[in-house]
């Protein structure tokens, strides 16, 4: 695409590789909170409806077991990815977290009580998409710990007293619902909400967005892709 | 059809009954000292073929006392028209008098009705002359009233009435804490019948039982939920909602029958209390028995407390750590929603600088 492009001129910021991770992902968390919440809130009407609609409480252990170990697959997949790709290693220097982050959060709250004159100006990735990333991939790889120590409960009760496990199962449930509760507002506002996306940002499908949405979101991305000659 | 299969039984039971017709008039009737005559005599006994002797001493004092005083042996023994009478009487039944409905005025209820449904009933339609028929637990001619705590049926004597049959699981319960706990009068333990029920036995893998693996943990809470009973003798009731938030509760109230329940735990005619070096339950002997399921359980298993309610201070560490994620999860949302309503505001500000 040449500098001239129109308006509605788009460039791509999900490879296949990544859409189809973030799909995978998407799957398997939904069914992991679906058979976890489902045995967190076993108490009320919703929970119980679900856990039979899941075949009752064994079978729910073994749907959510199963998707636990797809989602393990996946996060040594996706480090590996990451840090051995070639894609992968120039994602991973756009979505590394910088001092100048945590400066952009300061400088867009800043902004937004009307205490700072510019909004912070973003790369590929701005401080809101690299604290989810960042929370999310840390938050699946806590889960997957307290995860794994109930699953092997009688080895884990061999080594750990039982108040370890009634806190490992405290904290796995916990975990979950900080985990979904970050990612679905994150997504409901940043890929639904907002102004520049309603109602939906279709990289996830497309993998492409528009030139513009880029230059108005990410400057720096969009600058850094003209010199590079790519848009 | 099911109503069919007990009348069918209640006739089989009831030998009797096709001959009601022919009951003798009121002056054919055996009066009390005909049969005297030779059942008045104390010698009055007979040698079974296994050795034992069954004693056929009767006076007319023996129903003195009973429920049945006012009765005479033949409204019981009513096949006996003839003295002597030259075969051995057929076993009593007691449904000849006590069905609902009955001209006689004895105590009406449906009891009977249950019992045929029960484990015993259908051991004895099944032919096992072994199973106890209603005089078996009742008694025969001293049958008291259940409140009577000389009753057959007491509370306190109940257990050693199943215990004629039932043995060796009387023996456990002899020396179990709910057998101590009788014995020494305290009332509110359960006997046999607390927890089994009374007409309505059934068999423990009979899914009707109280005492099937899924209503194990409800039977048991009956009692041990009940602060009323609990407080009485400083024990704790939470025991109950602790073990339904567990794992093991959760499952089995979603219907499974192999997870642990209080009993698998705790034992089932032995429980017996913690400190007890007998007991289950005790650190000492929790690596076995959590082992039943759990193989290769170690003496880690007995580390810490069982039942905690993470919702309560006294669950210690566990409790603020559930409250710290709480209050966190909590934060993180309002902090989510703050920061969406700013930068939407900020968003709309910037857009309106831009144009």
């Amino acid at each position: 695409m040449s500098a001239e492009s129109p308006k509605s001129a788009q460039v791509v910021r999900m490879s296949l590789m990544y859409r189809v991770q973030h799909l995978l992902l998407m799957v398997t968390l939904l069914v992991l909170a679906l058979t976890g919440f489902t045995l967190m809130y076993h108490e009320n009407w919703l929970g119980r409806t679900l856990i039979r609609l899941e075949g009752g409480v064994l079978f729910r252990g073994f749907i959510h077991r199963a998707a636990a170990v797809l989602l393990m697959a996946q996060l040594v997949y996706h480090a590996f990815y990451m840090l051995f790709s070639r894609e992968g290693k120039r994602e991973m220097r756009d979505v590394l977290l910088r001092r100048q982050d945590f400066d952009d959060f300061l400088q867009a709250i800043r902004y937004n009580l009307g205490l700072a004159g510019e909004y912070p100006r973003f790369g590929k990735y701005g401080y809101k998409e690299k604290f989810q990333y960042w929370g999310a991939t840390s938050g699946v790889f806590l889960i997957s710990v307290t995860g794994v120590i109930l699953w092997v409960e009688t080895f884990s009760m061999k080594f750990l007293p039982k108040f370890v496990l009634d806190l490992t199962l405290i904290i796995h449930g916990y975990q979950g619902l900080l985990l979904f509760v970050i990612l679905l507002f994150w997504h409901v506002y940043n890929e639904h909400l907002h102004p520049s996306v309603f109602p939906m940002n279709m990289a996830w499908l497309t993998g492409k967005v528009e030139v513009e949405w880029l230059r108005q979101e990410h400057p720096l991305e969009y600058e850094k892709l003209k010199q590079e000659g790519i848009i | 059809m099911k109503g069919r299969v007990i009348c069918a039984v209640i006739a089989a039971l009831l030998p009797g009954i096709g001959s009601l017709g022919a009951v003798p008039s009121a002056e054919a009737r055996v009066s009390l000292e005909k049969c005297t005559l030779c059942h008045g005599k104390p010698e009055f006994r007979k040698i079974l073929v296994d050795g034992k002797i069954r004693d056929l001493f009767v006076t007319a004092d023996t129903l003195k006392g009973s429920v049945h005083e006012k009765k005479t042996c033949v409204d019981c023994h009513f096949d006996i028209s003839e003295i002597p009478h030259r075969e051995r009487p057929r076993r009593i039944a007691c449904t000849h008098c006590h069905y609902k409905g009955n001209a006689e005025g004895a105590p009406q209820s449906d009891a009977y009705l249950a019992y045929f449904d029960s484990v015993h009933g259908k051991a004895i339609a099944k032919g096992n002359s072994k199973a106890p028929l209603c005089q078996d637990c009742h008694g025969n001619h001293n049958i008291l009233k259940a409140k009577n705590p000389e009753a057959a049926v007491a509370r306190t004597k109940v257990a050693e009435t199943c215990g004629r049959c039932h043995i060796e699981i009387y023996a456990q319960y002899k020396t179990s804490i709910h057998g101590v706990a009788l014995g020494k009068g305290i009332v509110e333990a359960p006997s046999c019948t607390g927890c089994h029920g009374e007409h309505k036995i059934y068999g423990h893998e009979d899914p009707k039982s109280t005492v099937y693996a899924t209503h194990v943990a409800d039977q048991c809470s009956k009692c041990h939920a009940s602060v009323s009973v609990m407080g009485k003798f400083g024990i704790e009731t939470e025991q109950v909602a602790t073990y339904k938030e567990s794992f093991h509760g959760v499952a089995s109230q979603f219907g499974s029958r192999t997870v642990a329940n209080c009993a698998s735990c705790h034992g089932t005619h032995d429980i017996r209390p913690a400190e007890d070096p007998l007991s289950s339950v005790n650190p000492k002997n929790v690596p076995k028995t959590c082992g039943k399921c759990h193989p290769g359980a170690n003496p880690n298993f007995a580390v810490g407390k069982m039942h905690i309610d993470a919702k309560k201070k006294e669950a210690g560490i566990v409790y603020y750590v559930a409250s710290f994620f709480k209050y966190l999860t909590i934060g993180t949302m309002l902090a989510l929603i703050a920061h969406i309503f700013l930068d939407m505001y900020g968003r709309t500000r910037r857009l309106r600088g831009e144009k």
